[in-house]
């Protein structure tokens, strides 16, 4: 599961934004919402005729497969980095 | 271990030529092939990620683009995408064929999307422009 959420930022002005998301104490913090989310999926996948297991299940592959992936756009003197660990 | 090199030891393996002939061939094929430190060569193992570097001019700026996805998340991808019901594949077969595309999206099974996966780790994919350069690879 992922554990940080790295965000940069370089403005044309020389500026930089750097954000680190700890991911589980939002998720945590998220919690409340989240239950209702999974409930709200659970009925979708029925209404859709789709294993609501099976959906959880590849979900949690994916969430789960998400450290290591990087995006990083440089143009000019501005530059987005958004990496998951 | 490349072909060519496994050739040459299984030929000294089998007595056809002599230790001597065989460090002779294998400094002969070192010296054709690129060095482990020219920057195509990649380090040998399993493929842990997808890359994409791009290079571009856009509005007289340099553009990059470096994007690294984990392998697995594609695998992951690939199982997510398992999920969609037939009636909304149904449809967007139906749209592809509107726009002049006559795919069928039925016939592609996640089988056969993780066995290209599975494969991704051999491909380099290069790509040259008159203003961009595109490269994807997997390390």
């Amino acid at each position: 599961m992922p554990q940080l959420l790295t965000v940069r930022i370089k403005r044309s002005g020389g500026r930089r934004i750097r954000v680190w998301v700890p991911v589980l104490p939002v998720v945590l913090v998220l919690s409340p919402i989240l239950v209702p989310a999974v409930l709200a999926a659970t009925v979708a996948c029925r209404i859709f005729h789709i294993s609501a297991l099976g959906a959880l299940g590849a979900g949690w592959r994916f969430v789960s497969a998400l450290p290591g992936a990087r995006f990083d756009v440089e143009q000019g003197s501005t530059a987005v980095l958004i990496s998951i660990r | 271990m490349n072909e060519q090199r496994r050739d040459i030891l299984d030929m000294l393996a089998e007595g056809k030529i002599t230790a001597e002939e065989a460090e002779r061939l294998i400094t002969a094929l070192e010296r054709q092939q690129p060095t482990a430190s020219s920057p195509d060569a990649r380090p040998k193992g399993k493929a842990r990620y997808l890359r994409l570097v791009m290079d571009a001019m856009e509005d007289d700026e340099p553009t990059r683009l470096n994007v690294r996805v984990p392998l697995q998340l594609l695998r992951a991808g690939v199982r997510l995408a398992a999920l969609i019901p037939p009636r909304a594949l149904d449809q967007a077969n139906a749209q592809l064929a509107k726009s002049g595309v006559p795919f069928d999206l039925t016939q592609l099974k996640p089988e056969q999307l993780e066995e290209f996966v599975e494969h991704l780790d051999e491909v380099t994919f290069e790509m040259d422009g008159p203003g961009a350069k595109m490269r994807i690879f997997s390390e």
